[in-house]
């Protein structure tokens, strides 16, 4: 009986000796905790406490009446969703168009980040710098006036150049052939240039000694790329691309809304620019929860493929 | 009777005000709705502006009613929509809740216990308002929501004519032509434009046809009958003897469209049409490119004095509808007789009589007249009998509504807007150019809306966009070449009905029944 009695009671000091730790840790390290805290905060106010906010996606919400004493109605908004063909259409534009984001758009701020690096002279490669990332800074709504007017038929730059070269001129952003093509180059040229800081700085913390010695072998250059830099800042690399993954779904929307026409929905029509037509029109909160719920989920199972494969493959990984 | 004799004597007396202090009027009391003075909160909140408790017009208003608003609605939110939101997920709603979007707001919470249903109060203590909706049977249907209740007093914009088509009268004299009285001849005045250098610079850079929406280029389809909305929002439907249609799956439609193509392939349209956008018409007007379009009345005009020195002979007139194929001239833009805008009285008011009475204040003819024209003396005076602004007014830089929105008046509360006022200050290219439209009798019996209940709303919202965008993707291409309007015919209206194109008629038809027929 006692030998039970003495095993039960086992647990609570070992309890004990484990919280004395932790407080003990915290003490410590409090400062580096108290960093910490507005994280956490706005991640509580601005991403867990919205969460409440998403049963609205399995009711028939009215502002008025509240989220709480608003009718449920199961499943029926998403049905609503995937009984309209124009909505599949645009999960495919979406996958579609992020796709080709990820697999011509990432590959992009490495290399410009790898070739910074191998510029010698220092103002040069100031300038340079600050020349592609110049775009970032600029708010979509003129981006899109830039591309409308490079593209317009009559007096755009490329129709121009087109025409010089004996070829008639294309009514590019109404033909749907070819948002994809402009829409995807716009965002590259936008942002390669801003994306490609996080790889610089992995570049800059790969150790000097590595190329050192590599020079002392008698490397070349760009085996000093292939074989040092690339493998050093390759886990970047991956994190980022876990990254990209989970925002696939998440197309420059306000690029969309200011570029597409009727004429190219059937390219262009993603499911954010599907719901705020759908949405603004009559205000269908619910439906629009129910379309957003749907890409979270969707998001966070692409993350925990991709993470799951870097892991297998590289052991980098998110968590 | 009591009441018109008040009206008279207050006429009258303010009239007589010009040479006497403003006090005079307040002093037979007739307009005050309560013993004691009444504050009352207001959410009111427009693109433009909130309710200011400072306004002259308010402060007018307040001394002859004794009835001050006080406005409680965000300075800083700059949209209508999010304002609204943040207020009725609240639940403590103000006395007054009014501005943009609000037609629809009360008619989907009024139901729902937000706002009082006025049906009642307006028949008792409302009788000025009571008498505006007998005389326009057709704008009250068209504000009671589905449970047939009004919730709010609209504002009601006067005047008939909006936009019109617009052509380069100088460009027709230079090359003897004669203004186009039908599409043919419309067809040849377009095609001598894109081929005859009317702007002589040895160039075939003309834009014959531009528009700055694009939508406006579909509503030339009316030249070959058809139809494309029967209100002021683009695509919406019509009413042809009480039954409620859709142009784009018209025969009409469908011959505008073909026709429209073959004008757009032979460059007789702004290649650009679909997204050159707003700057267009500022863009091909002043560089002497633009021939024709279809836009507003008053800013349009406008063009022939701020181009007069920079383009030589610059002329750009208004140009009566052309016929038809079959003869009619048609003109689809009029001005809303009815706006999305206006106030309600929502459920926590505890003052309803009085703020109803308030309301009122706003449809006897003082208060129509403070709400149009600001205030006697400041803004305009009394000429034979008519309120005429001030010269000052009329001659200072700033745009004459600019200034009357800063005092208060021409603000979107519940009121009866009066079309003597825009006529004071409009240009006289566009009094002539209303005036080449009122010989005609060229407009259409607009449709004012309907207000869905649960059940059709549920089916409207689930088909109609789906359908609408269909219906625009299909259009653009149609216009652009890349598809064959005659191909595609038959298919097109098969999706549309696959899309449920006939229950979303049915609801919209039963709701148009609700409120219309008696």
């Amino acid at each position: 009986m006692e030998d039970i009695n003495h095993s039960l009671s086992t647990p609570e000091p070992m309890l004990l000796v484990k919280s004395r730790r932790v407080v003990k840790h915290l003490r410590k390290e409090w400062q580096l905790y108290l960093m910490l805290l507005p994280t956490i905060i706005w991640f509580i106010v601005f991403l867990y406490k919205p969460m409440y906010g998403l049963q609205i996606a399995f009711k028939d919400y009215s502002v008025f009446k509240g989220i709480t004493s608003s009718p449920w109605v199961g499943l029926e908004h998403f049905y609503t969703l995937f009984n309209n063909d124009q909505f599949i259409r645009a999960i495919q534009n979406t996958v579609m168009i992020s796709g080709a984001s990820l697999i011509f758009g990432f590959p992009i701020p490495i290399i410009l980040a790898l070739m910074f690096n191998e510029i010698i002279n220092p103002k040069f490669k100031k300038t340079a710098q600050t020349i592609v990332y110049l775009p970032h800074f600029i708010s979509a709504v003129i981006i899109a006036g830039i591309v409308i007017t490079a593209f317009a038929p009559s007096t755009g730059v490329i129709n121009l150049m087109l025409n010089a070269m004996g070829f008639d001129s294309v009514y590019f952003l109404t033909k749907p052939e070819w948002f994809r093509t402009i829409f995807v180059g716009t965002g590259i040229w936008q942002e390669a240039g801003f994306g490609s800081i996080v790889f610089l700085a992995a570049v800059a913390g790969v150790s000097p000694s590595l190329y050192e010695s590599a020079v002392v072998d008698g490397a070349s250059r760009f085996q000093m790329m292939y074989k040092i830099t690339i493998p050093c800042i390759l886990p970047t690399i991956l994190i980022m691309l876990i990254i990209k993954i989970g925002n696939i779904l998440e197309v420059g929307f306000e690029m969309i809304i200011m570029l597409y026409q009727p004429a190219t929905y059937e390219t262009a029509d993603v499911i954010s620019t599907f719901i705020y037509r759908q949405g603004l029109q009559a205000a269908q909160y619910d439906l629009a929860a129910a379309a957003g719920l749907f890409n979270a989920v969707i998001a966070f199972l692409l993350v925990i493929t991709a993470n799951t494969i870097s892991k297998r493959v590289s052991k980098t990984s998110l968590w | 009777m009591r009441m018109v004799k008040n009206l008279v004597t207050s006429i009258i007396l303010s009239s007589a005000v010009i040479a006497v202090p403003a006090i005079a009027t307040s002093a037979d009391g007739a307009y005050k709705v309560s013993e004691k003075p009444l504050k009352l909160d207001i959410h009111f909140h427009t693109k433009k502006f909130v309710y200011d408790n400072n306004w002259l017009v308010e402060k007018e208003a307040a001394r002859l009613t004794n009835v001050q608003l006080n406005n409680v609605a965000s300075m800083t939110t700059t949209k209508s929509e999010e304002a609204f939101n943040l207020l009725i997920a609240g639940g403590d709603l103000p006395d007054i809740v009014g501005g943009d979007f609000i037609r629809d707001n009360v008619n989907r919470y009024g139901p729902e216990g937000a706002f009082v249903p006025m049906n009642d109060l307006i028949d008792k203590y409302a009788p000025n308002i009571k008498a505006f909706f007998d005389k326009n049977p057709d704008i009250r249907s068209s504000i009671l929501a589905s449970d047939g209740n009004i919730y709010y007093i609209p504002y009601l914009p006067d005047g008939k004519y909006g936009k019109g088509y617009f052509i380069r009268t100088d460009w027709l004299k230079k090359l003897n032509l004669k203004s186009p009285e039908n599409v043919d001849e419309l067809y040849k005045v377009l095609t001598a434009f894109r081929d005859n250098d009317p702007n002589g610079n040895g160039k075939k850079d003309e834009v014959p046809v531009f528009m700055r929406n694009w939508e406006e280029l579909i509503r030339m389809v009316t030249l070959w009958d058809g139809r494309t909305s029967g209100s002021d929002v683009f695509h919406d439907f019509h009413v042809v003897e009480g039954e409620l249609r859709h142009g784009y799956v018209g025969e009409g439609y469908r011959t505008g469209i073909r026709n429209l193509a073959k004008w757009y392939k032979e460059g007789l349209i702004d290649a650009e049409v679909f997204t050159r956008g707003s700057r267009s018409r500022e863009f091909l007007l002043s560089n002497d490119l633009g021939g024709m379009t279809h836009d507003w009345f008053a800013s349009t005009t406008g063009y022939n004095d701020s181009l007069k020195d920079k383009v030589e002979g610059f002329e750009f007139k208004a140009l009566a509808p052309p016929a038809s194929i079959s003869g009619v001239r048609v003109e689809e833009h009029r001005r809303a007789k009815v706006k999305n805008q206006g106030w309600a009285i929502s459920y926590t008011n505890e003052n309803q009589i009085e703020t109803m009475k308030y309301f009122d204040f706003f449809f006897t003819e003082e208060g129509r007249r403070l709400a149009n024209f600001g205030i006697e003396g400041k803004q305009y005076d009394m000429i034979d009998g008519k309120p005429i602004f001030k010269k000052e007014i009329l001659e200072n830089s700033a745009p004459v509504v600019a200034q009357l929105w800063e005092v208060g008046a021409q603000v979107q509360r519940g009121f009866y807007q009066d079309y003597s006022y825009e006529l004071q200050w409009s240009n006289k290219y566009a009094l002539e150019a209303i005036a080449l439209y009122d010989q005609g009798d060229y407009l259409l019996k607009p449709f004012l809306g309907v207000a869905l209940n649960e059940k059709e709303k549920a089916v409207f919202d689930k088909r109609w966009i789906t359908i609408r965008d269909y219906m625009l993707e299909m259009q653009q291409a149609w216009v652009l070449g890349s598809r064959d309007i005659d191909e595609d015919w038959d298919t097109y209206i098969a999706q549309i009905d696959r899309m449920g194109y006939d229950s979303v008629v049915k609801v919209m038809q039963s709701a148009y029944d609700r409120a219309y027929k008696k």
